[in-house]
């Protein structure tokens, strides 16, 4: 049936809608990012500066000792090596547990499933006292360590919960089929289990480098200088100081933006699913 | 050595029993076929002499090794399933050769293997396709290849036709019983026809409830059902049943008032049930020897056959309606008065009280 004309007008403005609210905030970033700092606050204010310029990206990327370039590097670097790390572990962790809660019986491990989703709602700021309580007793404070542990307690109920979703739909028969082929479950896991759940897979690992990418709070409290700062604290650092300037702050938002934006582009093809059809029935 | 032996078998899930005490004996390069109504217990019997079930009690014998304590992947045993559970992701030679690659075979060997398997399958022009890109009768042949890649010595496969329609399921009938002569491998089949089960079997295992109702050949259980259940569910169209009483003199009293001596008489004075099959009811010339009168309620004209319907007006109150299959065709039309007999006082079935067989086995 042909969509009446109303209806496709309304489809293609409600489209036209939601772009501009995704993109004008990207759009007008990149306009301050390219600003230099007077052109900002110059009124009567303009779309588009006179002189556009580099100058805020260049003074963030070539490095110098104690400028913003320095925290905002290390920031960058923080943040990958915490992010994936934590990825990594909660991944690493989920899959069993996923394969366990989806696959194998009783009603304590449903239980157990409940409670990691309790405390994965408990809101952070209940928790971050005895958490810095023990980090600092451990020495652990201003460490990559502490960040990644902490972040795994995030990732992992929820990374957990989405694979185990996506196991939920993968028939039984498929893994007792390899079992009777003479794989062991681990194989079996490897073999069909994990192949099978790769867009699932794909989308957790997303999900998980983002949410440890864009964590600010248990970032902010637990480190204090440039050896475990993130990204989100550098940028919020370059706020903080006497005068603000906005158009290096927005230079600096454009850039952290780009290693989730290159991953999400290299995981895309993984993110293609339907792969599970055609297995069983005729 | 691969022999099948079940010792008083039992499943229990939680409080349900399910399989309650089998004993069985599968011989060396034999084809059983597990058969029964839906729910009876065929798949789980199935999945504990797999491994992908753990019994509750007995033991499990292969040849004469106990594997019921081994876990699935030790007892080299294959099994095709209903779904067929190919691996989406692989293709069909990766499929055929994912047992190989878990028993550690080389790259070429499995080439060789695969290839092989894939001529005697007519699935070589496939390898390269993806379960997805295949009819439901190729996955069938894929899921049998790839159980047959081991050479297993034991083949157990569930249900492997009912996803198929009419005509393949006829074709991969034959097929099956093509490569288990072929393969001289011990098969287990499990199916819920009746029909399946007699053309395929070696012997034929009826359960219902979790119980082994009986053990044997197709023509042992249709010629002699130890039990009104097994009576009822070998042969198609079903067997006849309507209550009778034995006289003082041990015959059986026919709803037409005649006295028929089976065997050598039964106990006198008790109730019974008889049985008698559709295609053994014959008509009779004269209304003085029929042991059935009835008018006829259905014809079906199929020229290798009649099949018609009888109202006979036994077993009131609700009455029962005879079925008869009557050889070539048979001019008779809706109304007809018929009378009817059994060609040989043998093809006649009694089933006491309690269901079990009266009538000495005729075979
Ligand atoms: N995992 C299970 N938990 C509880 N009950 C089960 C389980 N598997 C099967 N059953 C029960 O066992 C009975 C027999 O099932 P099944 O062996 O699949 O029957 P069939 O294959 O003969 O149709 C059914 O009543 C079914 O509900
Ligand atoms: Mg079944």
């Amino acid at each position: 049936m042909q969509p009446s004309l109303t209806k496709k007008i309304f489809i293609y403005v409600g489209a036209a809608l939601l772009a501009l609210v995704i993109a004008v905030p990207v759009l007008w970033l990149f306009i301050m990012s390219i600003s230099s700092s007077t052109h900002l606050t110059t009124l009567p204010l303009q779309w588009w500066p006179d002189a556009p310029t580099l100058e805020n990206y260049k003074s963030l990327l070539v490095y110098a000792e104690n400028s913003p370039s320095a925290s905002f590097l290390y920031g960058i670097r923080n943040s990958i090596i915490i992010a994936f790390a934590a990825t990594a572990v909660s991944i690493a962790a989920a899959i069993p547990g996923a394969y366990s809660f989806s696959r194998l019986p009783g009603p304590r491990r449903k239980n157990l499933l409940f409670a990691v989703i309790a405390i994965f709602m408990l809101p952070p700021v209940a928790i971050v006292l005895p958490l810095y309580t023990v980090m600092s007793a451990l020495g652990l404070l201003n460490t990559h360590f502490a960040l990644i542990i902490v972040y795994c307690s995030i990732l992992l109920p929820f990374t957990t919960w989405l694979l185990k979703s996506n196991f939920d739909t993968i028939p039984g028969d498929l893994d007792e089929a390899p079992i009777i082929d003479g794989a062991n479950r681990l194989q079996a896991i490897w073999y069909v289990i994990l192949p099978i759940a790769r867009p699932a897979l794909g989308a957790a690992i997303m999900m998980a480098v983002l949410l440890a990418w864009d964590e600010f709070f248990y970032g902010l409290l637990f480190t204090n200088d440039i050896r475990a700062k993130t990204i989100t604290v550098a940028i919020a650092d370059l706020a903080a100081g006497r005068v603000a300037d906005y158009g290096l702050i927005s230079a600096a938002g454009i850039l952290a933006a780009v290693p989730p934006v290159v991953l999400a582009f290299f995981m895309q093809k993984t993110l293609v699913s339907g792969l599970a059809s055609g297995s069983v029935k005729g | 050595m691969s022999s099948v032996s079940l010792f008083n078998v039992t499943k229990a899930f939680g409080e349900a029993n399910i399989i309650k005490g089998v004993d069985l004996k599968v011989e060396d390069g034999e084809l059983v076929v597990f058969v029964g109504p839906s729910g009876c217990g065929k798949s789980t019997l199935l999945r504990m002499i797999s491994g992908l079930e753990e019994i509750t009690a007995g033991e499990i014998h292969l040849g004469d090794k106990r594997v019921d304590p081994l876990p699935a992947s030790d007892r080299d045993i294959a099994m095709v399933f209903q779904s067929y559970a190919l691996y989406p992701h692989m293709t069909v030679a990766e499929n055929i050769g994912f047992p190989l690659k878990m028993a550690g075979w080389s790259k070429a060997d499995i080439a060789t293997k695969i290839r092989e398997i894939g001529e005697v399958l007519q699935l070589l022009p496939l390898f390269d396709r993806t379960p997805k890109q295949l009819s439901g009768g190729q996955r069938q042949r894929v899921a049998i290849g790839r159980a047959l890649a081991r050479d297993p010595k034991i083949i157990l496969l569930d249900e492997p036709l009912s996803n198929l329609d009419a005509a393949l399921r006829v074709d991969m009938r034959m097929e099956l019983a093509r490569l288990h002569r072929q393969l001289s491998a011990t098969m287990i089949y499990v199916t819920h026809d009746q029909v399946e089960a007699m053309t395929m079997a070696d012997r034929i295992v009826v359960l219902r409830d979790g119980i082994v109702e009986q053990v044997g050949s197709p023509l042992d259980l249709y010629l002699a059902p130890v039990n009104q259940f097994v009576a009822g569910f070998i042969g198609s169209p079903k067997m006849n049943f309507w209550p009778a009483q034995t006289d003082d003199a041990g015959r059986v009293i026919m709803p037409t008032g005649q006295a028929v001596l089976i065997d050598d008489g039964c106990a006198p004075n008790q109730s019974v049930t008889v049985g008698a099959r559709p295609e053994h009811l014959v008509l009779c010339d004269s209304a003085a020897d029929a042991a059935l009168t009835g008018t006829v309620l259905s014809v079906e004209h199929l020229g290798s056959d009649t099949f018609v319907q009888l109202h006979c007006g036994i077993g009131a109150p609700d009455q029962i309606d005879i079925n008869v299959r009557l050889a070539g065709i048979v001019r008779v039309s809706i109304g007809d008065q018929l009378s009817l007999t059994n060609a040989d006082a043998n093809a006649w079935h009694l089933f006491g009280q309690d269901g079990k067989r009266m009538n000495k086995i005729a075979i």
